[in-house]
């Protein structure tokens, strides 16, 4: 399947929900399916995204928080999906586009394209609800279970190498503001805040 | 929980003070990785259910954890020692200071004064030149006396200015640790 169609079909699921996207692919994809004010698009600091969206979780427990990511991200911050497993937020989903290459430096094959198993990986980080799907069909399947059901919750999405050069505003402040005046406008925030 | 020292005048903790100030300030999300001298404050704040405990694997996962939590509407400090500082300088760069998201840092100083390992040397010695060159506000805790105002500048400058601020417990303040 096409990155850019499993990336739809997340998009036309969420309503409320904040989407952590990591830099390069997933951010391009994600403001190419649409772009609303509760994307954070990350511009660098790569194998980040996974733990923006555990503080994220940690901190608007009453609402899904999605991590969209690529896999030469997630295997850059393996440590931090031992976390994810260990501190166990209920409300989150990491979806993990694997196209087994750096797409963005050239098509630079990594650990996935052969052996690395995400799915074995991130099973035995203790994460919930892991499964991969390579067609929309299974993968809409997926989200629907991982967005319903207690997490942490981790989908593979297996996809081609598409790209896209659709890119989200490149003004990081200005992000921060919209997406967290969009939180506060839809939400409310940490229960245990004043 | 303040114990009399040897002029039998009753004296606070570095620890305590620093854990009093994270509460003032409502920082409630602490991500650390363990530490001999920090120890003492993270087992405080671990049995307090004021606070939302994070135990990394890394110190750089604590950069977008703090991040992704300021994000939500939680003030964050990421506690660690200063040879786990390297480890998170470009996810620093890419995330809280690129998107200006405050949270506290605080430094356990290895390597400096009364260590024994001389591969804690380097990085240690290099760390609040590394914290300047990134141009992190760093703030050195050296005397119990100016402790608590150093603290609580420090937290009200962090989030004031949305920009991360460090603190490195020095190893004057703490006894640093033994061999």
């Amino acid at each position: 399947m096409d990155s850019i169609e499993a990336v739809r079909l997340l998009r036309e699921r969420l309503s409320d929900e904040p989407v952590v996207a990591s830099l390069g692919t997933p951010a391009f994809l994600l403001y190419s399916a649409g772009d609303r004010p509760l994307n954070f698009y990350m511009w660098a600091a790569m194998g980040m995204a996974s733990s923006v969206g555990l503080g994220l979780a940690i901190a608007q427990p009453s609402r899904r928080v999605v991590v969209l990511d690529g896999d030469g991200a997630a295997l850059m911050n393996l440590g931090g999906m031992v976390t994810v497993g260990w501190r166990a937020p209920p409300n989150l989903v990491w979806m993990v586009l694997e196209n087994g290459v750096f797409l963005e430096t050239g098509g630079q094959p990594i650990a996935t394209s052969e052996r690395a198993d995400l799915v074995a990986i991130a099973r035995g980080a203790g994460l919930l609800n892991v499964a991969s799907a390579d067609n929309p069909a299974d993968l809409g399947a997926l989200l629907d279970h991982a967005l319903a059901e207690p997490g942490p919750s981790l989908v593979v999405a297996r996809v081609g190498p598409d790209a896209s050069r659709d890119l989200p505003p490149l003004d990081p402040v200005r992000l921060k503001h919209r997406f967290m005046e969009e939180l506060s406008r839809t939400g409310h925030g940490h229960e245990s805040s004043p | 929980m303040a114990s009399p020292n040897a002029d039998g005048i009753p004296q606070t903790s570095w620890w305590e003070i620093v854990y009093e100030s994270l509460k003032a300030h409502e920082v409630r999300l602490v991500a650390h990785v363990p530490d001999q001298v920090l120890a003492p404050l993270v087992r405080e704040i671990e049995a307090d259910p004021f606070f939302e405990v994070v135990r990394l694997t890394r110190e750089e996962e604590g950069v977008g954890v703090l991040s992704g939590g300021y994000l939500g509407g939680l003030r964050g400090a990421l506690l660690m020692q200063s040879s786990g500082l390297g480890n998170c300088f470009n996810a620093l760069g890419g995330l809280p200071l690129a998107y200006q998201i405050p949270f506290l840092i605080v430094i356990s100083q290895r390597g400096r004064l009364g260590e024994f390992n001389p591969s804690q040397v380097p990085m240690g010695r290099a760390t609040p030149r590394l914290l300047e060159a990134i141009g992190i506000e760093t703030v050195s805790l050296e005397r119990q006396a100016e402790l608590a105002e150093q603290v609580d500048q420090a937290a009200r400058t962090c989030f004031a200015t949305s920009g991360p601020v460090a603190l490195i417990i020095s190893t004057l303040l703490s006894g640093g640790k033994r061999g």
